[in-house]
């Protein structure tokens, strides 16, 4: 990023070509519709250009431009009324009345099942739970970055990602 | 604070098939890094260069061009408003443009340089009409008409011509006005002395310079005219006319002609025999 702010146009290129396809999963997860999923993708990268000035390495690349994404979908879900991302804290009853166990043996077999599963999994999770798990899917942040990113603390983003997991290997669970 | 990763949802979910952005929306992002990359902050000279080269070169264009037409069409309607002046009146133009040159040269025929041996004698009929017209020998030459008025005006040398005939025509008294070609352009030379100076300049200096050397053309046909006149009444040949009158007899023809003589030389010493 410092030496396309120095006018490497090609060092953005290389930024983009690594982390394009992530991020746009990650904003398509989120938001479900591509042609939004589009549209905040690519104000996320006009964010992105019309910073490489003021950029400053605090953190890593990748730790920054979750951050932006993060941003902007709060700007999103704002902006669409969807308030749930805020206000959506399980308690720590709910995570244990989740029931544990394997994944289904029939399910790890058919793999293809097993993804349809899981996204339609994804797609029922709380807005903060589902992004703490494409964080860490998508970007490999550490609980850390993660938190540092969605701006919240440590524990928040640790127990979001706790329940998000449980919940999703609950789901594969119980429709074996 | 770390939480391990569930390496089988992980698994299942990178099988997932992975979206796409639509190529537009790569080319909308690249080409949008590529534009603000190349658009540094430059100095105020390369910003003012890039904002106002392409109208300066432009306007620049425009104007050479406009310029160059220009030129090259007065030069073409320059040399058409030339090309019959110098045939109209070819032979004083080069007289009046080779001026300059002669002007230093010492075998130049000009009557300036002759020196008078006698008084000047009395001028009969035609010259004598001329010199009325003209100065008188004392009088400064600044003092003739300016030069370039088109007109024919005698130059102040003109009554030393006599000695320039004289020694031409072996030591024989000869009045006449000056009226030969080789005296009559330096007169022409005296009255335009700038004319070689102006006959590069404009078409309408051309044109009347042009117009000038029509009438000094006409002056010296008139000059050539005047000449054989001039020479026969020269008084030598007026006094040998008389002496053959009394040779043969013509007394009173010759008396006749000797009062008319005198009355028109009256200063002119009338030789032994005549008196």
């Amino acid at each position: 990023m410092l030496r396309y702010g120095k006018g490497d146009a090609r060092a953005f290129e290389l930024l983009y070509r690594r982390h394009r396809l992530p991020l746009y999963r990650f904003l398509l997860r989120q938001v479900g519709n591509a042609a939004t999923a589009e549209e905040l993708f690519q104000d996320l990268w006009m964010r992105v250009v019309n910073s490489r000035r003021s950029y400053e390495v605090r953190a890593k690349f990748t730790s920054w431009v979750y951050a932006i994404a993060h941003n902007r979908l709060m700007d999103f879900y704002r902006a669409s009324g969807r308030a749930s991302f805020l206000s959506h804290e399980e308690s720590e009853s709910v995570l244990e009345g989740l029931p544990a166990g394997e994944i289904a043996a029939d399910l790890r077999l058919d793999r293809k099942r097993a993804v349809e599963r899981l996204l339609a999994a994804l797609a029922g999770l709380p807005d903060a739970q589902r992004e703490a798990f494409l964080l860490q899917q998508e970007s490999e942040l550490s609980i850390e970055e993660i938190a540092a990113a969605t701006g919240v603390s440590g524990e928040t983003a640790k127990s979001r990602l706790r329940y998000a997991v449980a919940k999703l290997r609950a789901s594969l669970r119980k429709e074996s | 604070m770390t939480e391990p990763r569930d390496e089988e949802l992980s698994r299942i979910y990178r099988d997932a098939e992975g979206p796409r952005p639509a190529q537009r929306v790569d080319d909308n992002i690249l080409a949008a890094s590529q534009r603000v990359a190349g658009a540094r902050p430059r100095p105020a000279g390369v910003r003012f260069a890039r904002r106002w080269g392409t109208p300066f070169a432009l306007a620049a264009t425009v104007v050479v061009t406009f310029t160059l037409t220009l030129m090259v069409f007065e030069r073409e309607s320059g040399l058409d408003k030339m090309a019959p002046a110098a045939t109209r009146a070819d032979r004083p133009a080069k007289v009046l443009q080779a001026e300059p040159k002669r002007a230093g040269q010492p075998e130049m025929e000009s009557p300036a340089v002759l020196q008078p041996i006698q008084p000047a004698p009395p001028v009969p009929q035609v010259a004598a009409q001329r010199d009325r017209v003209q100065q008188r020998p004392g009088e400064s030459a600044a003092a003739s008409k300016p030069p370039g008025t088109g007109q024919f005006a005698p130059a102040p040398e003109a009554p030393r011509a006599p000695e320039a005939l004289r020694r031409s025509e072996g030591a024989a008294p000869a009045p006449a006005a000056p009226a030969s070609d080789s005296q009559s352009a330096p007169e022409l030379r005296q009255q335009t002395p700038q004319a070689p100076a102006a006959a590069p300049a404009a078409g309408a200096l051309s044109e009347s310079a042009a117009a000038l050397q029509g009438a000094s053309v006409a002056a010296l046909a008139a000059n050539r005219l005047a000449v054989p006149e001039a020479k026969e009444r020269t008084p030598e040949k007026w006094l040998e006319d008389i002496r053959k009158l009394k040779t043969e007899g013509k007394a009173t023809e010759a008396e006749r002609e000797l009062a008319e003589f005198r009355k028109r030389h009256p200063e002119y010493r009338l030789p032994e025999d005549l008196r």
